[in-house]
């Protein structure tokens, strides 16, 4: 079971030769609660990416503090622990995988924390059938050989691997189709309940995680500026546009029927929606 | 003597796929399985499918950059099975990409959008005439001595965009190009691309979204190489049960009206927004 990850007050720049530094982040603050799934959303530029590498202790930020299950991740041994606990895919992550083969591939994350054998093996199986890869007919293939959509997937698998406890996915839908996204959700749905893990998607685009995350962290200029439930983002009261972000067409329908004094429990769900709106018009009607 | 901007030439102003068929090396799948298409300059069209679907490829033979295994392109009535013909259609079918990281090769914006026009071997003078007009329609000649590498994802998106239209093209092809963009930059671009209609360039844009197709004088869906539907937005997206099948994501609010029609109220057949959903209420 994951425990409670926090950022307190994180700066973190980027050395520019000869130049000044590029701020990043300027402040953050953040907590993912154990076994939730947050998504965290901001414009291009808002630093998103930089956030994600300081949640799974690959950045160190210039100051602030990163904290697992309150106490702070600090040292070497500290930081090693951590990495262990807090995996991250990365952005286009078909694009860095290297080794021979699949299964290969698969197994370079848990063989660095120092499986070995049977349980190896036992580990890149279980990741295997988490993102529905087969590793019978692919494990043995080079990864360039496979499509786009399977290349995820096995980049998905090698940080299943790991089996962190908690789960950071930097822009993981960019590129997917329908499908994709919907595999892609119900996998990782379903390694939140088996592991009891947390998940933190990071992302350009409300829609990718609107049915997957019940907290909204919006993230600009470096500095994390609300963490929202939905219904908070539907009432309207964050100008998501002046973020460079907009509600999913769900969201904006849902915000509309509440103009007209319609609520909906579920923000997206269509049968619940049209019964909502048929009792309102029949109740107009009579 | 120099092409106008807006006119494909003698040859017709539109691009006509006929019979296409193509394979890559060494498939043994077909990735387009005959298609037949026609789009038209000065139209906004958008190009959805699945993965796999056979969208980037068919982009592709479009602006002559795959020659087809069978069938024929005219772009422009220029014949992309030439091989010398293949630069004339390059100037008047340009690209643009998912990732402009992997498009950018000037120092500067300006250097940038220079690249292609340098590349047709244009006088000075119109080289500059074309980089000027082309940063001015795109709405980012205050970004001309920038450089690409320092700007935002969607600025480097603009930059691409300038840099294709400084070719004066009477086509512009963009593969995605709005996928990595945040939604300010998303809606930027294609309000570029609406407005870039009415100066009679065609264009075809293959997305994800389905948000964005809806906003296009036409769409047609990609499934397995073939053509699956084609025509105005309010005919093609607004059949969700249809759009599963082919493995697309449909609008929010087409769900709702189906269910609506299942439940047997009359909601008009090709909503495809918010407002007309909810005007219903009040029908």
């Amino acid at each position: 079971m994951a425990l409670r990850l926090s950022l307190e007050n994180v700066h973190y720049s980027y050395p520019l030769p000869g130049r000044e530094d590029a701020p990043a982040l300027t402040g953050a603050d953040l907590a993912v609660e154990p076994g939730e799934v947050l998504c965290v959303a901001g414009s291009n530029g808002s630093g998103k990416s930089t956030l994600a590498q300081v949640c799974a202790g690959l950045l160190l930020p210039d100051s602030g503090e990163v904290l697992y299950g309150d106490a702070p991740v600090e040292g070497r041994a500290g930081l090693r622990e951590f990495r262990s606990k807090v995996s991250l895919l990365f952005q286009s992550s078909e694009d860095q995988l290297f080794a021979d083969t699949v299964a290969k591939d698969i197994a370079f994350g848990p063989k660095n924390h120092g499986l070995r054998g049977g349980e190896l093996e036992e580990a890149v199986r279980r990741a295997c059938a988490l993102v529905g890869l087969s590793l019978e007919e692919l494990g043995s293939r080079s990864p360039f050989s496979l499509s786009g959509g399977e290349k995820r997937r096995a980049a998905l698998a090698g940080v299943l691997a790991m089996d962190p406890e908690v789960l950071v996915l930097d822009e993981p839908f960019i590129g997917l189709d329908h499908t994709g996204r919907e595999l892609l959700k119900s996998t990782l749905e379903r390694y939140r309940e088996e592991r009891g893990a947390s998940v933190v998607i990071v992302t350009h685009e409300l829609s990718d995680a609107w049915g997957l995350a019940e907290r909204f962290a919006l993230l600009s200029g470096g500095r994390l500026l609300k963490v929202e439930d939905k219904s908070d983002l539907l009432s309207g009261e964050v100008e998501l546009s002046s973020l460079g972000m907009k509600l999913p067409q769900w969201g904006e329908l849902v915000r509309e029927l509440l103009g007209s004094g319609i609520a909906v429990t579920d923000p997206s769900d269509p049968r619940m929606i049209a019964g909502a709106m048929a009792s309102f018009r029949e109740a107009r009607g009579e | 003597m120099r092409e106008s901007a807006a006119g494909c030439g003698a040859g017709g102003s539109s691009i006509r796929v006929e019979g296409l068929r193509f394979s890559y090396p060494g498939s043994s799948t077909e990735a387009l399985r005959g298609v037949d298409l026609e789009f038209r300059q000065g139209a906004f069209h958008a190009l959805v499918g699945r993965n796999g679907s056979g969208k980037s490829t068919l982009a592709r033979c479009m602006n002559a950059l795959l020659p087809p295994s069978a069938g024929r392109v005219l772009s422009c009535g220029i014949d992309s099975a030439s091989a010398p013909d293949r630069r004339e259609i390059h100037k008047r079918v340009a690209m643009v990409f998912q990732d402009p990281d992997t498009q950018m090769v000037g120092s500067t914006v300006e250097e940038e959008v220079a690249f292609g026009p340098e590349n047709l071997g244009l006088e000075p003078a119109e080289i500059r005439r074309r980089v000027d007009g082309a940063l001015d329609r795109v709405g980012i000649v205050h970004l001309a001595g920038r450089q690409p590498a320092r700007l935002s994802q969607g600025q480097k998106q603009l930059v691409a965009i300038a840099g294709a239209l400084a070719m004066e093209p009477s086509f512009l092809i963009s593969d995605e190009s709005t996928s990595m963009l945040d939604y300010t930059s998303r809606r930027k671009v294609v309000e570029l691309f609406m407005e870039l209609t009415s100066a009679g360039i065609g264009i075809v844009h293959v997305t994800h979204f389905l948000e964005e197709a809806a906003l296009a004088d036409s769409v047609v869906i990609l499934d397995g190489g073939a053509v699956a539907g084609r025509g105005a937005p309010a005919e093609v997206l607004s059949d969700p049960v249809r759009l599963r099948e082919l493995g697309l994501d449909p609008l929010a609010v087409t769900l709702v009206a189906y269910e609506l029609r299942r439940a047997g109220h009359q909601v008009p057949g090709d909503v495809l927004d918010v407002k007309e959903l909810v005007s219903w209420l009040y029908a």
